[in-house]
């Protein structure tokens, strides 16, 4: 309880201190002055924010996971708080930098409270030349051009398709970084290769333990279009091949897309008896996407994902099904055998999101609409092409205040029976997102 | 804030003897270099390869404003690089553009994502083409030139429909061959916005140039956005520093 304390205390005094120095200035006359000091670099460099978020679920009673989450203590909805302070910094000394990015959040809902410090990132890199770079210890890659997705992050733990930008942890390894550029139509050649252990208390979570592994990403620019080959093997996970691309075709349309192979990747399947098995299978995964800005400033964001290590609609029903048997004989005998072995079983892939094999990603925004400067509205919608269940959240957000960002975030999550949506914890939410940047 | 009056370079000085001597005898507008005077105008405003710290103001009807610090470096005719130094809510970010290509680097987001030269990072009146502009010799050609007093109206036209702007008309004064207003215009013949360059200085080491650009548009009613400059050098940059994979290591230049 010490360090949810902490983490509040810091919050809410960042998010003070940063009231009363935010509010833009005003002046009748222009104000051109502009003195460099305040900006002459400095060997040690640090910031962050300080985040506090509110957010109010509505729960899904009758859905799967409503059922596994609070099937011996009901309830319609559920308030939560949470607060994050997220630590970036930097310090030089010649050729050497070293870097780190930490996050802490404590979490306090009506049933539970939840507080965590983790280290997202703190590596050295040596740059002996612009051309030429040496990384040593945990980074976060985030490799694809994908916005909600990304089938060649080899190395990348999952995004969020709700909230893509959030920053992710990396992994511990050691890389090298090598670019060289060239007039023509090859502007750009780079090669990024990255040695990833995975041993007991290093990298623990990315595969099978005692085993090196490699991760390598060629990339071009080549008449106007990025193209990336990404590569990775080692035992903790299968080898996977994968290529991406970006280009703009217009000055205000942007393409890309991303296809991965995956020669024998395992897969937990829950079996007609209910037994969970596991497959061997080749899959290959894809993603097609648009960017494009109009003259009136609406930038919209669309994407199709095909997952072919995604559970079918058979596969996902099953799961389904066995909650709902489960739930049954819980209330006709008080026994939650069943239920417990259901929520193992969930663990096991079938509670990730977007479990499905083919989705549809869309995002509208408009910046500053009616002249309301720093104002953006937009919606964002999820849709499972499959089950045709789908998420859609309209929201709101306000940059107007120096260093402050200001999110109200409505979603509503449905689809029906035995769809993915339908089945989800929430059936909607509603959530306050205050940021403070120091 | 020191403010000089012009003072010329060499070439600055060849081209006003040149039309010092074209004076002698009668010319028509046509008969003018407008390529010459807009590569001119280019170098006269930056050195080809530099670093340079900006800062961009949005200020809105009413008197507020929002202000960013930006450190660039440029080389040759194609390639340039912008670091956000503050508010501390954009501090990190950078964006790259190689011809017209543009990305957009955020440390939380931890990859490059494209760009198009139509939006703005900052919001306001600037989009990316006016905060990355390269000359404007590498995106245009001289397709008039005319004289109106002590300045010449040069028209310009878009080397391809990937340039933000079709068409510009820039007037330019005749001494200090500085622009001192450009006009513009999307292809439909639609006034996007208006840049008015103001307050010349000396930067040192031969760069006079103004110090304050400022616009507005039509499409922006009572909002402007200013870019004051304070510090323009020559520097020597290895073409690697602009490629995607440096994009998180530009606050090393500095």
């Amino acid at each position: 309880m010490f360090l949810l304390r902490k983490i509040i205390t810091l919050t809410c005094l960042c998010t003070l201190w940063g009231a009363g120095l935010s509010v833009p200035s005003t002046s009748l006359a222009e104000d051109y002055s502009f003195s460099l000091d305040e900006f002459e670099k400095k060997s040690f460099s640090w910031g962050g924010y300080a985040e506090l978020k509110w957010d109010h679920n509505w729960i899904n009673q009758a859905g799967t996971f409503g059922l596994l989450g609070f099937y011996d203590n009901p309830r319609s909805d559920l308030d939560r708080l949470t607060s994050t302070v997220q630590l970036d910094g930097n310090y030089n000394k010649g050729i050497v930098d070293f870097n780190w990015l930490l996050q802490a959040f404590a979490q306090k809902s009506q049933v539970d409270a939840e507080q965590n410090l983790d280290i997202f990132s703190a590596y050295a890199s040596i740059k002996p030349a612009p051309s030429v770079t040496f990384e040593l210890g945990k980074k976060t890659f985030k490799w694809g051009k994908g916005y909600a997705w990304n089938p060649v992050g080899f190395i990348d733990r999952p995004k969020d398709p709700n909230n893509p930008e959030d920053a992710l942890e990396g992994y511990i390894g050691a890389g090298v970084d090598l670019i060289k550029s060239f007039p023509g139509t090859l502007q750009t050649l780079a090669l990024t290769g990255m040695i990833l252990p995975v041993w007991e208390d290093v990298n623990e979570d990315f595969g099978e333990q005692n085993h090196i592994n490699f991760a390598a990403k060629l990339y071009l620019l080549y008449r106007d279009t990025d193209i990336d080959f990404v590569l990775f093997t080692g035992d903790s996970r299968s080898t996977r091949y994968g290529i991406d691309f970006s280009k703009n075709l217009a000055t205000n349309f942007e393409i890309h897309g991303e296809i991965a192979y995956i020669p024998e990747q395992k897969i937990k399947i829950l079996n007609s008896s209910g037994l969970l098995e596991s497959h061997e299978r080749a899959v290959t995964s894809y993603l097609l996407g648009l960017r494009y800005l109009t003259e009136n400033d609406i930038t919209t964001i669309l994407e199709f994902y095909h997952n072919d290590a995604g559970y079918s609609e058979t596969e996902m029903d099953r799961f389904y099904q066995l909650v709902s048997d489960a739930n049954l004989q819980y209330i006709n005998s008080g026994d939650d055998s069943l239920l417990s072995q259901a929520a193992t079983i969930s663990k096991s892939g079938y509670a990730r999101p977007q479990i499905g094999r083919s989705y549809l990603y869309a995002k509208i925004t408009q910046k500053e609409p009616f002249d309301l400067l720093y104002l953006t509205p937009g919606v964002a919608a999820i849709l499972n092409l499959d089950d045709e269940s789908y998420s859609l959240s309209p929201e709101v957000v306000y940059t107007g205040f120096t260093n402050w960002e200001l999110r109200l975030r409505y979603s509503r999550i449905d689809g029906g029976r035995f769809t993915e949506h339908g089945e989800k914890l929430n059936e909607s939410k509603l959530e306050l997102r205050v940021r403070y940047y120091f | 804030m020191i403010v000089k009056p012009y003072s010329y370079t060499l070439q600055t000085l060849m081209i006003i003897l040149l039309s010092v001597a074209c004076l002698a005898v009668p010319v028509s507008a046509s008969d003018l270099d407008g390529t010459a005077i807009l590569q001119q105008v280019d170098r006269n405003l930056n050195p080809e390869s530099y670093e340079m710290y900006r800062k961009l103001i949005n200020i809105e009807p009413d008197g507020s404003k929002k202000e960013f610090v930006l450190y660039s470096v440029k080389k040759g005719q194609d390639k340039m690089v912008a670091l956000f130094l503050s508010p501390a809510s954009e501090k990190g970010r950078s964006t790259l553009r190689l011809n017209d290509n543009m990305w957009l680097y955020i440390p939380n987001v931890g990859k490059p994502i494209r760009i198009t030269s139509l939006q703005s990072v900052v919001g306001g009146v600037f989009n990316n083409s006016d905060i990355l502009r390269l000359d404007y010799g590498a995106e245009y050609d001289v397709a008039n030139i005319a004289e109106e007093g002590d300045l010449y109206l040069l028209e310009l036209k878009a080397k391809s429909n990937t340039i933000a702007y079709d068409r510009l008309k820039m007037w330019v004064d005749k001494k200090a061959l500085l622009p001192t207003t450009i006009e513009c215009f999307a292809s439909s013949g639609m006034l996007i916005k208006t840049l008015y360059y103001k307050e010349p200085k000396d930067f040192g080491n031969g760069v006079v140039r103004p110090s304050i650009l400022e616009t507005d548009s039509p499409l922006y009613k009572g909002y402007k956005s200013a870019m004051v400059y304070a510090k323009i050098n020559q520097k020597e940059l290895a073409d690697e520093v602009f490629s995607l994979n440096y994009l998180s290591r530009v606050d090393e230049l500095r």
